[in-house]
């Protein structure tokens, strides 16, 4: 039953999203989380939203899985909708109806609200999420915070320490299954009993799993000790990050959309799609 | 307390496309007092057909009958087989917990919502059947040493008194002494309680010295099953499928290939020098004759 769960949501791949460097997928979010905010009307929100799906051919994710990482907010979204809808008094009133009253600029300000919610979210996980490797974007984040080693800030331990908490996520998935089997073998009952029963009934679960939690943890520590590992001064990588011209041009990509999108901000628009 | 499987099969991830057929329309009855070994390659279905045997896994189709009655037929005939059936997994000491060794042996009968004088009475008993120490009991089961480990764990099972007994490769990774006093115990439980043991093992050694019955596994079905003598005759069958006759067995019968006259149902070591003995024996008054 543990194993149904799923870590993150990567989905392993060789597109072309799959294929960017880590670094290069942090900086593009970065970016366009910032165009984002630069978009300031309805025709910008609605482009970067399209935008953002036309990234699921490039990353080959199912759209089904897409939309479907988009229902948690839908109450979010919908909230804002509502919100902006009655209270946003610009522009011309279309509706009167007692206490009801609803403007032009409601009906444009929440629409761009919940297309900006769903471009943020749709872009980020694409970029990230579904197509970068939790390890891929350990490494990147590493690689990318190094400077901060000059301040004597330990980037390279804490990010072994995420790896390994990464690595053995499953590892003690499957441990935790085994051992609620095993006690279930002796008829320890998870399932009925009032919540203090139930939750008493948890520790021949968790002391076991603490206890072979903290064996892994000495036997990983020796056996990298063995391997001379002694943090991260000096040591070299097997698989180095670098940039290719794959990277320069989403790179380049981007910034032409950044600037087309922070241009459009000028653009003669009828003024009832301002925001 | 009979134990009878009926078409058993067990599909991992059923719907999705990970769908992995682990048990395959196995059939089989368990005889009752039987030491039954269960043999097979990794990942054959042994480890999915146990968890089945006591309710842990719910089989796909197909029915696990414990005295006639199916046990997965109502949710208290299934907790009620946990306490019958008794499993010990692979590995069963990394599951102690408690704060003492009687405690963490007493944990099944606390749960078969016994009386306390008689989670006592348990505890002890399981202690002797597994040959453990009664100083021990007090102490932590962290302190102990892995053998004694294994058996506190294979006593908690134990002292739950299951007319079948379910063991997942009681003896890997114990030296010698230790394997022999796992085995040990589960003699003399067998002996005091008139229980089924059904046993998973790798160890061709072990089945030979200690199953009578034996059950072969391969590719998710029951390939043989068996008496022991009939199943160790087929030592090239087995040997197709990835499993072994014990080493001794290949010893004797290279000698009969090159004409010594020995039975074909040596598996243990005992047992084959005995016959090597009565051979050179026989061969030696022949030879005296001749002269």
């Amino acid at each position: 039953m543990l194993k149904d769960i799923t870590l993150g949501q990567f989905f392993p791949g060789n597109s072309f999203l799959h294929k960017l460097d880590p670094r290069m997928k942090l900086i593009l979010t970065l970016l366009y989380i910032v165009t984002i905010f630069f978009a300031n009307n309805l025709i910008t929100v609605a482009i970067l939203t399209l935008a953002a799906f036309l990234l699921v051919p490039l990353g080959r994710i199912p759209m089904k899985t897409v939309l479907k990482s988009l229902k948690p907010l839908r109450w979010i979204i919908l909230f804002t909708t509502v919100l902006n809808l009655f209270w946003v008094k610009d522009g011309k009133q279309l509706v009167d109806f007692y206490f009801i009253d609803i403007y032009s600029g409601g009906i444009v300000y929440a629409a761009s609200m919940a297309l900006r919610v769903t471009a943020l979210l749709a872009g980020t996980t694409l970029l990230l999420s579904y197509t970068t490797s939790p390890i891929a974007l350990t490494d990147g984040i590493e690689q990318m915070l190094s400077p901060l080693k000059k301040i004597k800030v330990p980037v390279h331990e804490f990010a072994m320490m995420m790896t390994i908490a990464l690595r053995f996520i499953p590892t003690l998935i499957e441990e935790t299954d085994k051992i609620m089997s095993a006690q279930k073998a002796r008829g320890a009952d998870f399932e009925t009993g009032s919540l203090l029963s139930r939750a008493k009934a948890l520790i021949p679960i968790f002391i076991p799993l603490f206890v072979s939690a903290i064996r892994r943890a000495d036997d990983l520590a020796t056996a990298m000790e063995c391997r001379c590992y002694h943090g991260g001064a000096g040591r070299t990588r097997m698989n180095r990050l670098h940039y290719s011209l794959r990277d320069l041009f989403a790179l380049l990509l981007i910034l032409l959309f950044m600037a087309g999108i922070i241009a459009l901000r000028w653009a003669p628009l009828p003024a009832f799609l301002g925001i | 307390m009979k134990l009878e499987l009926k078409n058993l099969s067990y599909t991992y991830s059923g719907d999705t496309t990970f769908a992995r057929q682990a048990v395959d329309d196995l059939s089989a009855t368990i005889r009752e007092g039987s030491i039954t070994g269960i043999i097979g390659h990794t990942g054959s279905g042994k480890s999915t057909l146990v968890q089945m045997m006591n309710g842990l896994l719910t089989p796909s189709s197909g029915e696990v009958l414990l005295d006639g009655v199916n046990i997965f037929s109502d949710k208290k005939t299934l907790r009620d087989a946990r306490f019958k059936v008794g499993l010990v997994f692979q590995y069963p000491e990394y599951q102690l917990f408690e704060e003492t060794v009687a405690k963490d042996i007493g944990y099944g009968p606390k749960n078969q919502k016994l009386s306390p004088e008689e989670i006592a009475t348990r505890t002890l008993e399981a202690a002797d059947f597994v040959g453990l120490d009664r100083e021990l009991l007090g102490k932590s089961p962290f302190d102990l040493s892995g053998g004694q480990k294994r058996r506190v764990a294979i006593a908690g099972v134990m002292a739950m008194r299951p007319p079948i007994l379910i063991l997942d490769e009681p003896a890997s990774g114990l030296d010698p002494v230790g394997r022999e006093e796992i085995f040990g115990g589960l003699l003399r439980y067998r002996d005091q309680t008139g229980a089924t043991i059904i046993i998973v093992s790798h160890s061709m050694e072990d089945m030979a010295r200690y199953a009578e019955d034996i059950m072969v596994m391969s590719d998710s079905r029951l390939l043989l099953s068996g008496s022991r003598d009939e199943i160790f005759k087929n030592a090239d069958l087995l040997c197709s499928i990835g499993l072994d006759v014990p080493e001794v067995t290949h010893l004797v019968n290279e000698l009969r290939r090159r004409g010594y006259e020995l039975p074909d149902n040596l598996y243990t070591v005992a047992g084959a020098e005995a016959a090597l003995r009565a051979l050179k024996a026989k061969l030696q008054r022949e030879g005296a004759g001749k002269c």
